[in-house]
């Protein structure tokens, strides 16, 4: 997809916050694309930046071809301003009944968003982010709170999604879906660590698993759960 | 030993369930009672039918470490080393002793360059720490931990996961979305619905979970 008209372009941003800064570079095309990286390494500051909610220093991002697009935090909590789950539903213009069933939460429409738990939250919000198509798709560690099963089944949606451009922001080590592009952020800055299955070599900070398979010469297709535990099988 | 039996609370329903020392981490979907059962064997829940019994006594009237899934949430004061010392400070144990045991805990974990640090400052990892510290400080029988590890990147979960097997207490209970860090405990319980599905050594868990998304990906292809 890459040549295509829709991207968003980092030019020599510079993202500073107190004494810690973040050098980024580089053109994120349709599909979906990995950004890893510690704790603390400055994902959510880039996800910002991106998103056009954080001004970098210096330096500019261009969007070209991008006419929606939605940032889902890390707290799930953030995006709440409905009383009642129906009412955030109606708040995102999405259908009540069919958030409700995606997230698991069926029936419960009259319940305060606030007082389910957090990976129900983290459901909920999920799907009502999902519930709309978006050209550029930002979400900050999507994973966290969420049982195997449930990264699982995002993953599944968000290999799936047919057109835009994904960009996940996660430090988690064990699900995926299947990506185009892996990013990584490390000693302050943004590493373009190339198109799949090449960047897989290439990637730094990659999961125990990954880098074991790399090691042993049984490159995986992808990593997605389902391309690792094929890979993992034939190793 | 602990000892649940015919246990109510909320949504949580147990029959029977005994927990051995070492390594115990609970698992299951969202919503399937993982942070409910950490509560009520750390007694900042009581049954509302049944008992849980720690060596026979109550959790209230046992010494307990708790670690929250977002520590901070639990913290008190401002500043790290009046974090940690809290704990000890509420039972009016003398200063000596105060210290002697807070600067021990600090260099078990590698956190005194943290001392005068403001909580607000630290990173994810570094709150993890801090408020272990504050749980380990009162040499607990028990160490509860709920799902520190859902926030912090792989890396910093196997430092800190390393720290915790080498401190000596008797029993480390936790829940995690890790299936290779629960592939390494010694015993395993999968809660769903409310009520315990699996429990046992992590062969015999995960040998039943075989089709699910909880079976631990280093373990594929295994005979």
């Amino acid at each position: 997809m890459e040549g295509e008209t829709v991207n968003i372009r980092i030019c020599d941003v510079r993202a500073v916050r107190r004494e810690w800064s973040l050098a980024a570079q580089g053109i994120f095309y349709e599909g979906v694309h990995l950004v890893t990286g510690d704790v603390g390494s400055g994902k959510s500051t880039l996800a910002l930046v991106l998103a056009g909610l954080f001004s970098p220093a210096c330096g500019t991002v261009e969007r070209h071809g991008i006419a929606s697009q939605m940032m889902m935090f890390q707290s799930p909590e953030y995006h709440i301003t409905g009383s009642t789950l129906d009412g955030e539903c109606r708040s995102w213009g999405a259908d009540t009944a069919g958030v409700l069933a995606s997230a698991g939460l069926a029936g419960r429409n009259d319940e305060d968003p606030l007082r389910i738990s957090r990976g129900e939250l983290k459901r909920f919000i999920l799907a009502c982010v999902l519930s709309r198509p978006y050209d550029l798709l930002i979400l900050d560690e999507p994973f966290s709170s969420l049982d195997c099963r449930e990264k699982e089944r995002l993953c599944r949606t968000l290999s799936s999604r047919p057109a835009g451009i994904t960009i996940l922001f996660t430090h988690e080590q064990a699900f995926f879906p299947r990506v185009d592009r892996i990013w990584e952020i490390s000693s302050g800055k943004l590493w373009d660590r190339g198109r799949m299955p090449e960047a897989l070599a290439r990637w730094e900070h990659a999961p125990r698993m990954v880098k074991k398979l790399v090691e042993k010469g049984t490159i995986p297709a992808n990593i997605s759960h389902a391309d690792l535990r094929e890979a993992v099988c034939r190793m | 030993m602990i000892l649940i039996q015919n246990l109510r609370y909320r949504t949580l329903a147990i029959g029977h369930l005994s927990i051995g020392p070492g390594m115990t981490t609970i698992i299951g979907p969202n919503g399937s009672g993982k942070t409910s059962l950490l509560r009520l064997l750390a007694g900042i829940a009581v049954p509302e039918s049944g008992s849980v019994l720690i060596d026979g006594i109550p959790p209230r009237d046992t010494e307990i470490g708790w670690v929250n899934e977002f520590p901070d949430r639990n913290m008190l004061f401002g500043r790290v080393y009046d974090e940690i010392t809290s704990p000890l400070r509420f039972r009016h144990m003398p200063d000596g002793q105060i210290t002697e045991r807070t600067e021990s805990v600090m260099d078990a974990l590698g956190i005194r360059s943290l001392r005068n640090r403001l909580v607000e400052e630290l990173s994810g990892g570094e709150k993890v720490l801090v408020a272990l510290a504050a749980a380990l400080v009162v040499r607990p029988l028990i160490l509860i931990i709920d799902e520190y590890d859902s926030h912090l990147d792989g890396n910093r979960t196997e430092e800190i996961g390393q720290l915790i097997r080498q401190n000596p207490i008797p029993s480390v209970i936790h829940c995690t979305q890790d299936m290779e860090a629960a592939a390494r405990s010694d015993q395993v319980i999968f809660l769903q619905d409310g009520g315990v599905g699996h429990a046992g050594d992590p062969v015999q868990v995960f040998s039943s979970l075989k089709d699910t998304a909880f079976f631990p990906l280093s373990w594929r292809g295994k005979p």
